[in-house]
């Protein structure tokens, strides 16, 4: 293999870990406030692709790229945030909040039981073809040393980058931060000290699934709008989270890249056949979580600090 | 209920053949039929029943064998299942003693039946069973629907002979369809005597093929041959752009569908595929439809109208060997089938290759921009490429 094409393996593989990362942070933030999976974020992501399209349609028209177009974008991302968080927060009220007091086990299958719902909806609603979401810019690739770059590929890993950066700035530093930090430790204190856990949690849910809307438009971009999108890169970007260590931001991110590069470098430099690109993957994810069960950058602890 | 009714029919009608008919010594000629005439897969056997049931009425109508003896149908329900479909031609075989066989519906149970027919040595002509492999069981079996493996042939041939390429590459799903396409296309292209470089396959539901592209990049085929459907084919077209590669693509009958210009608009520019040959409809077809229509209230699906034909040649071919000999041997019977020379059916022209195969043609595309553009219709007989038109 040559040295271009090493690094274009590499280019790829990191794009998509930046996607995984992307959807791994609403992952690992809702399981380090809440210890719960929330297996319904794949499809909240799913709706608010949808949700984007339509707008981005709506607003676009026939118009030729240009500003408007991107402003046509942006409006359609913050609308799509907006339509997210509500559908989260709505999620939570109906299928989590009265299970908060049953088993461990009785919310995880709440959330399959909405992610099946939210799925089969869309399909029945918009059909089981995949929709095309047209590039708000030019996404004519360009060459640096051999290897073939898009401005998509760009956009993707630096959004997963700020977005890591802003969540990890908002937990640590700010008062609403700290409240899902207190309510992570310990809800019944929390609530003793005064804080609205309600409030605290309803808030996780809906920067969560805000997230998971951005995740959802940029992945749309290259991956088209369908109805199962969220199923398979959902079931990703939680083994991302888990191998960097769920519940930590930066293992999030860590854990998204390192996929994305595995499933890549698997095929590419191992020679094994491309059919089990994921098989390999995943293989050396169970590996990694033999050695580390707490994941990468988890902490080998009981209790969450 | 419905099936013992049949079969009382079926016992009536046998009894009154043998006394009208009795008089000469002559056995009452009958055909089976076998498919799923109940359960979830009923109606593509109900379909194909009643294609089998109007030949038979119209060609008893018209005086029957030699003017004289009437043929009787007798149809057996397989359920879609092989099981049920070799108790079916147990049955048929010895019990019903019939002359051949319409069916089976399925290519599963296609396969068993089809063991069976040839050890048996009777003739089988199935409307819709297209696995490639079907008819390689022996020499008895035939089919009037195209075999999976003939596109596959032309698509092999054609790249090579009329496209000029000698190396090749594939990108292939882990699906019966793509890889039976990969496999079938990869055989007729080195037969002919190109290479095909490198062969990368993904999982159904892949989104991402980077990796898969970026290998096939390095390895410099000079065409890569994606045999998918829409969603992937232009999700690897646009990957393939953005990765700029500017190798030629060429494709399968999956890209006949006009959804793949919505999802991969331009990127689709300068793809040749290998796709349903265009044919007029001809007035045989519209009489057909018209009095199936009439007579069982529905219209007569694909896999129907290739049986309409499939019973009307091995009626035309009892009665060939009737008239000629004098009784109904399977063996003769099986000949004259395998003899047909441009039989001029509702679904066009049927000829059968050695094998057993439909002669059956597939046409070749052009997409300019976003419309695709017919070059011609081709079919490979006996391993040569033929374009017909």
């Amino acid at each position: 293999m040559g040295i271009a094409e090493f690094f274009q393996h590499l280019m790829n593989g990191l794009t998509l870990g930046g996607i995984y990362a992307l959807i791994a942070l609403g992952y690992t933030m809702v399981y380090g406030i809440l210890k719960f999976i929330n297996f319904a974020h794949g499809d909240v992501l799913m709706v608010g692709s949808y949700a984007g399209l339509f707008i981005y349609n709506a607003l676009r028209g026939d118009s030729p790229l240009g500003p408007w177009v991107l402003i046509a974008f942006f409006l359609a991302m913050l609308a799509s945030m907006a339509i997210s968080a509500v559908l989260g927060m709505s999620i939570e009220r109906v299928a989590y909040k009265p299970l908060r007091k049953a088993t461990r086990l009785a919310p995880l299958l709440s959330a399959i039981g909405v992610s099946f719902i939210l799925s089969n909806s869309a399909a029945w609603a918009f059909g089981t073809n995949s929709k095309k979401f047209h590039y708000p810019f030019d996404n004519t690739p360009f060459t640096f040393k051999g290897v073939v770059i898009t401005p998509h590929q760009i956009l993707i890993l630096s959004v997963s980058v700020v977005m890591m950066i802003i969540l990890k700035l908002f937990i640590d530093r700010t008062r609403m931060g700290k409240a899902m930090r207190a309510t992570s430790l310990d809800q019944q204190t929390a609530m003793l000290m005064g804080i609205n856990v309600d409030r605290v949690i309803s808030l996780t849910f809906a920067i969560g699934s805000a997230l998971a809307a951005v995740g959802g438009i940029l992945i749309a971009l290259d991956f088209k709008v369908y109805a199962t999108m969220g199923t398979m890169t959902g079931l990703k970007a939680f083994v991302a989270a888990v191998v960097g260590g769920i519940g930590n931001i930066t293992g999030a991110m860590v854990g998204g890249i390192l996929l994305g590069i595995l499933e890549t470098f698997g095929v590419a430099v191992f020679g094994i056949p491309s059919g089990l690109k994921d098989t390999i993957a995943f293989g050396v994810l169970i590996i990694i979580l033999l050695v580390k069960p707490a994941g990468l950058l988890g902490k080998d602890e009981k209790e969450k600090v | 209920m419905k099936k013992s009714l049949l079969i009382t029919m079926a016992l009536v009608a046998l009894i009154s053949v043998s006394v009208f008919a009795g008089g000469s010594g002559e056995t009452s000629p009958k055909i089976g039929f076998i498919g799923p005439m109940t359960g979830d897969n009923a109606n593509y056997g109900i379909l194909c029943n009643n294609s089998v049931i109007l030949a038979v009425e119209q060609f008893n109508a018209k005086g029957g064998i030699d003017g004289k003896l009437k043929v009787t149908l007798v149809t057996e329900d397989s359920e879609g299942v092989p099981e049920k479909g070799l108790s079916a031609i147990e049955k048929l075989s010895s019990s019903d003693k019939i002359s051949g066989l319409v069916g089976p519906v399925f290519t599963g149970v296609a396969f068993a039946v089809g063991e069976r027919v040839q050890n048996e040595g009777i003739v089988m002509l199935s409307p819709s069973a297209t696995h490639a492999d079907i008819t390689a069981i022996g020499d008895y079996v035939f089919r009037t629907v195209v075999s999976d493996g003939l596109q596959g042939e032309v698509a092999g041939h054609y790249f090579y002979e009329k496209l000029g390429y000698r190396t090749i590459g594939v990108l292939y799903a882990k699906n019966d369809y793509s890889q039976g396409l990969f496999e079938g296309m990869t055989a007729a292209f080195e037969e002919a005597g190109g290479k095909m470089t490198i062969s990368e396959a993904f999982q159904v539901g892949d989104k991402d093929f980077k990796t898969q592209l970026t290998k096939i990049r390095s390895a410099n085929p000079e065409a890569i041959y994606i045999p998918n459907y829409t969603a992937e084919m232009a999700q690897i077209l646009e990957q393939a752009a953005q990765l700029g590669i500017t190798i030629p693509f060429v494709s399968c009958d999956g890209f006949s569908n006009p959804d793949i210009y919505n999802l991969a608009g331009d990127f689709t520019d300068g793809v040749v595929y290998v796709g349903p040959a265009q044919v007029a409809e001809s007035q045989a077809y519209a009489t057909f439809k018209s009095d199936y229509e009439k007579k069982f209230g529905v219209s007569p699906d694909s896999f129907a109208t290739n049986a309409f034909d499939g019973a009307n040649i091995l009626l035309a071919a009892m009665d060939k060997v009737y008239k000629a000999t004098g009784k109904f041997d399977r063996k003769a019977i099986r000949d004259a089938v395998a003899a047909t020379n441009n039989y001029q059916g509702v679904t066009g022209t049927v000829n059968f290759a050695e094998n057993g195969d439909l002669v059956a043609y597939q046409g070749l595309y052009r997409v300019n921009g976003t419309t695709p553009e017919y070059i011609g219709t081709f079919t490979v007989v006996d391993g040569v490429l033929t374009q017909v038109i």
